[in-house]
């Protein structure tokens, strides 16, 4: 192994819409990007995405998540500013601002003058009596299993959680050809869109509300799994317990935002429920309290493809700025990518993700 | 708010959860312990835990014997449940040069001689049959006690705590002392962060790296220095690493855990900035993964789980500073330990409390007394990393 570092301006880390955006925008403006992904593909959570985007119109909604990303990729593929990396893990950020990198086997050592963490998220997942039965999964896991590898989980599933997200991999389950047995969720109403929610319903999926998973059982792996229901202060009644014959259950019971490199470099963090969980600390321009660390997308706090590529946008602009490339365009460009994200977050949808942000969101 | 002890002990590491227990079961009445942190967040935790009576100083010898004896029964005297981990497969010390397995042959037959250890001088054939992974490349032999071994370090400070605690002793973490309440001869008290104050006749001193900085808040200066040392810990494999084992010559140790993670350490005295830094390096990750894969050649493709950094709490001679401060009544000092620390809590926990309460110690420490650096007489420890 060799103690040699490489230098870099701007390092993103993470090539989900995020991270797409952040290199595009830096390298637009004239900054030398290096680009890692530990997937062998750039897309992030958006390559599985076979559905018509949720979120507004000016957004790419209604555009479908895997062509996003495929545009994205090649629009990065093809600018001669950015250096791509795939099957690149960052698997440390040390004291001296250096990255760890493994990619297939060999190790690297990268020190960019400016770093951006488009991590993402990790699917949460629940405690119950034998949860570690395989045939258990995450939604997200299984949609990357469908719809990106081609292969079904099992025939008939439980699905555990009726946010977008649970309702969304359900229908997508229902079309692969799965039978889904039920979906429960602890809350009194249903989280997702109602659209979604109302064509698994057509399709005959009971969704139980105020209603939770109690146990898994089988011998080697998932056999069936016992749901009961839950009173007005969340306790589950016993008595109303009903066995569901499946093989597979599925867990989709919110994301918590990657955030352990940001931990490393010495960001400063906190507990933002709204935003999934601790999430670093951070100004208008998505810069934590490190100086030259940045942060966008779902690491920076769970919330939707869209957010996520004018944060990494924000963030890659910032960064650039800050080395002295696009000065001239930098304000004009920097409002109108403020505008459209604070667009997006307006209204009632936006109410949550506005007050996390404002805890989140401080003055460096 | 003002309140009283009889003994303030500041630091729940090995060294503070050791003199709480053993006081207590002296008898003495209202202990506390005030930890910054949590327990053995500092050097304890991080440490790799090996024990062995393997040491080159009368000393650390026979407090290396006493301390192992109370280790091998530590889990049924503390009455601790859920056992720490002891796992005696002996520790192997190896040489690369006649100079150095020269040395090992003295400190040997020296430890042989005082506590009757059992220490063996073995030949590279015979380490290659006990350790059938090293790579034998260099060495010309080496020390080994099949009573040496390792435990785990949280186990240990725990298993201490609670016994500690069900003898009466309060154990406050996440709270520090911010200041040592004193007049010109003697302690009064400390101060912490929950802005309480509590009168105390004793305080001791079982800071760690920190023992300095709280030295200074009575006017005492200590030789102390912090020293940043790193730990590779890798995936679980198959049992292979029987002994512990250390290279003097690389700076390197190295163990296998009981659920089969190996862990190895590597010392780099020379490039190391005297500070409080507990960050971890890249460079380490490095110097470790090259030293590491030349030991023991089959871990080329184990895979790496994390790494950690930790402060040993370094003297001029390596050797600890112990017991009271002439002049200053009731300040106790437990500090100074150079990274071997961790095994001699057991015993080194009884001998203060014996000194606290005026018996005769265990073993004779009167070497570490802090008067030794104005003497100038020192004998350094040589077998440490
Ligand atoms: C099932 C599902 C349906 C969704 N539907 C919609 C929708 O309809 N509309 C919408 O707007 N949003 C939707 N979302 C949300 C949207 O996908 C995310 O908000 C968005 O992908 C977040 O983008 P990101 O770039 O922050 O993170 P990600 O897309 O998660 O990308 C993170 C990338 O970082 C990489 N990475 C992580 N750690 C490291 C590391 N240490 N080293 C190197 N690489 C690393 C990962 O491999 C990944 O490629 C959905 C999400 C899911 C799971
Ligand atoms: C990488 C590494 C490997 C090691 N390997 C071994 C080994 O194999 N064998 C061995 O015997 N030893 C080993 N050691 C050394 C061993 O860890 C130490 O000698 C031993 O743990 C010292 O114990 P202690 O209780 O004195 O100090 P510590 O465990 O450091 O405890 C001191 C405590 O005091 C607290 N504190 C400090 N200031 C204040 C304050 N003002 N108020 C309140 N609390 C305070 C700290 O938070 C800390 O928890 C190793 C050390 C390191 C770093």
């Amino acid at each position: 192994m060799k103690r040699e570092v490489r230098f870099a301006e701007i390092a993103v880390v993470g090539g989900g819409p995020a991270g797409l955006c952040a290199a595009l925008e830096a390298a637009r403006a004239g900054a030398r990007v290096v680009l890692l992904d530990r997937q062998d593909h750039l897309g992030g959570q958006l390559i599985k995405q076979t559905h018509r985007f949720f979120g507004s119109k000016s957004h790419r909604a209604s555009q479908r998540g895997f062509k996003i990303a495929e545009a994205l990729t090649r629009e990065v593929a093809s600018h001669p500013a950015v250096e791509v990396h795939t099957g690149a893990t960052v698997f440390g950020f040390y004291e001296d601002g250096v990255l760890g990198v493994e990619q297939k086997g060999r190790v690297f050592y990268l020190k960019p003058a400016r770093v951006i963490v488009a991590t993402g998220a990790a699917e949460r997942t629940l405690a119950f009596p034998n949860n570690d039965l395989p045939g258990i999964y995450g939604a997200g896991a299984v949609q990357t299993l469908v719809n990106v590898y081609g292969i079904l989980p099992g025939r008939r599933v439980l699905m555990v959680g009726a946010g977008n997200i649970g309702v969304i991999v359900s229908y997508q389950l229902l079309q692969a050809g799965m039978e889904v047995a039920a979906i429960v969720e602890a809350a009194p109403v249903i989280g997702a869109y109602w659209v979604h929610a109302a064509k698994v319903r057509r399709a005959g999926v009971p969704i139980y509300t105020s209603h939770t998973i109690k146990e898994a059982y089988g011998k080697r792996e998932v056999e069936g799994a016992v749901i009961w229901q839950l009173d007005g202060d969340g306790k589950p009644i016993p008595g109303t317990e009903k066995d569901l014959a499946v093989d597979t259950i599925c867990l989709s019971v919110g994301l918590s935002p990657l955030i352990e490199l940001l931990a490393q470099a010495g960001c400063r963090l906190a507990y933002v429920p709204e935003l999934g969980g601790h999430v670093p600390l951070r100004d208008e321009n998505l810069q934590t309290t490190v100086p030259g660390v940045y942060v966008a997308g779902d690491a920076a706090g769970v919330e939707e493809a869209s957010a996520a590529m004018m944060e990494g946008a924000l963030a890659g602009l910032h960064a650039a700025y800050s080395l002295g490339y696009g000065q001239q365009d930098y304000e004009a460009r920097r409002a109108a990518i403020r505008e459209q994200l604070e667009a997006l977050r307006s209204g009632p949808v936006g109410e949550k993700i506005r007050r996390g942000l404002s805890k989140a969101i401080i003055q460096l | 708010m003002a309140r009283t002890a009889e003994v303030v002990i500041i630091g729940g590491g090995i060294h503070g959860c050791s003199i709480a227990y053993h006081l207590a079961k002296c008898g003495v009445k209202n202990v506390l312990v005030v930890e910054k942190g949590f327990l053995a967040s500092g050097g304890t935790g991080r440490s790799a835990a090996g024990f062995r009576h393997q040491f080159g100083t009368e000393v650390n010898i026979r407090l290396a014997a006493a301390s192992i004896k109370k280790l091998e029964r530590l889990a049924e005297e503390l009455d601790y449940p859920y056992g720490i981990e002891l796992f005696q497969g002996g520790y192997l010390m190896l040489a690369y040069s006649a100079s150095q397995l020269e040395q090992l042959r003295k400190n040997a037959s020296l430890q042989n001689r005082l506590v009757n250890a059992g220490t063996l001088i073995l030949s590279p054939r015979e380490i290659a049959e006990l350790l059938p992974g090293l790579n034998l490349e260099g060495v010309v032999g080496g020390s080994f006690n099949p009573r040496d071994g390792h435990a785990n370090p949280f186990h240990v400070t725990y298993a201490y705590a609670r016994a500690a605690r069900r003898l009466g002793v309060e154990i406050q973490t996440y709270t520090e002392v911010v200041e040592i309440l004193h007049s010109t001869s003697r302690v009064l008290g400390v101060r912490t962060s929950r802005g309480e104050v509590i009168y105390a006749p004793v305080v001791v001193n079982a800071a760690g790296p920190h023992g300095g900085v709280v030295a200074r808040m009575v006017g005492v200066d200590v030789p102390l220095y912090p020293e940043r040392h790193q730990i590779l810990v890798t995936e679980p494999v198959e049992m292979f690493i029987p002994c512990m084992v250390i290279s003097f010559t690389h700076g390197t140790y190295f163990k296998q855990t009981p659920h089969g993670s190996i862990l190895m350490g590597v010392g780099d005295p020379a490039g190391e900035v005297k500070d409080f830094n507990q960050r971890s390096s890249w460079q380490f990750l490095v110097d470790v993964a090259t030293k590491m894969t030349f030991h023991l050649p089959a871990l080329r493709r184990a895979r790496v789980i994390r790494q950690w950094a930790g402060l040993y709490d370094m003297t001029p001679d390596s050797q600890a500073i112990l017991g009271p401060v002439p002049g200053l009544d009731g300040f106790y000092l437990d500090i100074g330990w150079s990274g071997h620390g961790f095994q001699l809590g057991p015993i080194v926990g009884q001998i203060m409390a014996e000194m606290i309460t005026g018996q005769e110690p265990a073993v004779d420490v009167s070497y570490f007394s802090i008067e030794r650096f104005k003497t100038g007489q020192l004998i350094p420890e040589p077998a440490c990393v």
